[in-house]
């Protein structure tokens, strides 16, 4: 089961990844763990550089991916983001700006993907 | 999409317009905020709205929400705008259409949909006549609340679908049927009728003069002697509310939700009686919110305070200013408030601890220090401000025996109360044209000159009474207003020296 939860959130992250590289923003880096946790997707779009949240859903029974974010969630990410910045200073030179995006994906029970939603700055 | 709604906060008696701003955004991440000091109550509607739209088959926007309530300087309590706020949203989702006229809506959701009893709904309608709004759309269980100000169209709404419905002409909800004040009776049956109470006829004459011109009465008497149910009975004697008193009670009632559901205007005289541990707060009101306490809630009618000197001293010297001035004003950190508190005090207690002393059959068992303690909780101050002394002593067992045929001995309730509502009829006509005085107790000192004639012999007699009591100032204003009262009683257009004499009597205490 939990093999299965971490291979579903692998999953999210690389459609979100596409997605965004699709859209034009730039990969930076994906799951970077620091000493507060983790965060799903770096990515750049210009001179911000955007720290992302994938959230992904396999059927509506138990909510959308969005109610799953919580402000307590935001406001994690922000400690994250900032701690990424703390650790690597010449990011934090080279992107001036910084925000957070929430990215969330919605399957069916097939696999298929029925929505995928984009929140620019969210915090 | 942005719409606006009126409804209406409360605070302390007054009702202040309220706009609730629901913006239903297609951008930005999906959530719902509630802006605009609103308190946990209001913060608790967001799961409310949300479920009671699910629940009448409108799926929720899975947008981002903000619902702002203005103005936003203002604190909002209670739950009563879960319904501008679900107007608002389906408003927004274009399901309904906001009706362009401006009118309140007001009240609590329940889960299923359904609307839940409010409290204020009386308030609400009388700033709606006051501000010129037509329509107000009220939670049906609350809506006759509302019914008797005229002038005002009352939708009594059941549920969020029934109200959709309306608001787009597919099924148009009547709107509620004007009650006619004089419709309403009032329906009191007291616990006790007076010819059930064996003897103590000096205390019933004494109530009945308390009925009568509002008057604070102290009975004083040893456990058993019928203090308890002489008050019990007292409502059965009370004369019923005027359209103005009823109205200022009903405000009272309507703000801290006491109209039980169907309710209308309260037409009975209230009658409290909280218990002898109630904190000071509770009797006078307050709250970091401050709230009408039991000596509001009696406004216009009758506080009984039994076993009075076993309040703490600070509730019982609390009732001072009040007692004189009819109102209280309650500071607190979130602001000032002022409740009316015009009540008419009924105080039953002991004389001593044991409630023996004075008695003629059975000891007195305390110490002398027991007594003075006991004795001293009931300070001058406060004795002052009650007109009506009397001393309920034990009753003889002559008296009691069953088969003494008792009914025959003693006035029915119905009787005194048609005595006392003859006297309360002099007053009206005597106080019409002044305002906010509906009795001789409610008589401020400058009224007396003109409004409580003595007789040069009564003057004379309450002269000499004064000096040779040490009677204080306030005792000689009110000694005249309980006789103005005694003399209504007798129909009498002076006050006449026997008038006098008999105010006297309950007046003046065998201990002073």
């Amino acid at each position: 089961m939990k093999d299965l939860n971490y291979k579903k959130g692998r999953d999210g992250e690389d459609i979100a990844k596409y997605f965004l590289i699709d859209k034009g923003m730039l990969w930076v880096e994906s799951n970077h763990v620091n000493n507060l946790g983790e965060i799903d997707l770096i990515m750049s779009e210009g001179d911000v550089l955007v720290f992302i949240e994938v959230k992904l859903k396999i059927g509506d029974q138990y909510g959308t991916p969005e109610e799953m974010i919580s402000k307590g969630k935001i406001s994690r990410v922000k400690r994250i983001a900032e701690g990424f910045l703390v650790i690597n200073p010449k990011m934090a030179k080279k992107f001036s700006k910084y925000r957070i995006d929430a990215f969330c994906i919605v399957k069916d029970f097939e696999g298929n993907t029925k929505r995928v939603s984009h929140y620019k700055n969210i915090g | 999409m942005l719409t606006k709604i009126a409804s209406v906060a409360n605070y302390g008696l007054k009702a202040i317009d309220i706009e609730v701003e629901v913006n239903v955004a297609d951008k930005g991440f999906p959530g719902f905020g509630v802006v605009g000091l609103a308190n946990k109550a209001v913060e608790e509607a967001k799961e409310r709205v949300k479920t009671a739209l699910i629940n009448s088959d409108i799926e929720f926007p899975n947008q981002k929400i903000t619902v702002n309530l203005a103005p936003a300087d203002l604190p909002k309590e209670g739950s009563c705008y879960d319904l501008p706020m679900a107007v608002g949203i389906i408003g927004a989702m274009n399901l309904l259409k906001i009706p362009e006229e401006k009118s309140y809506f007001y009240g609590e959701l329940s889960l299923d949909g359904s609307l839940r009893h409010s409290r204020g709904v009386f308030l609400l309608a009388l700033l709606a006549k006051e501000k010129g709004i037509k329509n107000i759309y009220v939670p049906r269980v609350c809506a006759n609340e509302a019914s008797v100000v005229e002038g005002v169209n009352v939708f009594p709404i059941d549920n969020l679908s029934n109200l959709i419905k309306h608001l787009n002409g597919i099924k148009l909800i009547e709107p509620l049927y004007k009650i006619r004040k004089d419709e309403l009776l009032s329906d009191i049956v007291p616990e006790f009728d007076f010819s059930e109470v064996c003897g103590q006829e000096q205390a019933k004459r004494a109530l009945e003069i308390a009925a009568a011109g509002g008057h604070n009465v102290f009975m004083m008497g040893p456990p058993g002697s019928g203090k308890t149910m002489l008050s019990r009975a007292f409502p059965g004697i009370l004369p019923d509310l005027t359209e103005e008193e009823s109205l200022e009670v009903t405000k009272i009632y309507s703000i801290t939700g006491n109209i039980p559901p169907g309710g209308s205007l309260i037409r009975n005289r209230p009658f409290r009686s909280p218990h002898h541990t109630t904190s000071q707060v509770g009797l006078i009101g307050g709250g970091s919110n401050p709230r009408p306490g039991e000596i509001s809630m009696a406004h216009r009618g009758v506080l009984f305070l039994d076993e009075f000197p076993e309040l703490t001293r600070s509730s019982i010297e609390a009732l001072r200013q009040p007692l004189e001035d009819g109102i209280v004003s309650i500071s607190r950190a979130s602001g000032s408030v002022t409740y009316p508190a015009s009540f008419m005090l009924v105080a039953a207690a002991n004389p001593c601890p044991c409630g023996f002393l004075g008695d003629n059959k059975k000891e007195c068992r305390c110490t002398i220090f027991q007594i003075l303690k006991y004795q001293k909780k009931l300070s001058g101050p406060i004795m002052d401000r009650i007109d009506l002394h009397i001393n309920v002593g034990a009753v003889d067992i002559d008296k009691l025996m069953v088969g003494n045929n008792l009914k025959n001995q003693s006035e029915t309730s119905s009787t005194i109360k048609n005595r006392v509502v003859k006297a309360r009829k002099i007053q009206q006509k005597r106080f019409k044209g002044v305002d906010g005085i509906y009795s001789n107790a409610d008589m401020k000192n400058k009224h007396l000159k003109d409004l409580a004639v003595l007789n040069p012999n009564a003057n004379l007699l309450l002269k000499t009474a004064v000096n040779k009591f040490g009677l204080s100032a306030r005792t000689y204003f009110r000694l005249i207003k309980v006789s103005r009262t005694i003399a209504d009683l007798d129909n009498s257009v002076e006050i006449l020296e026997k008038h006098i004499a008999e105010a006297l009597q309950y007046r003046v205490r065998t201990e002073d």
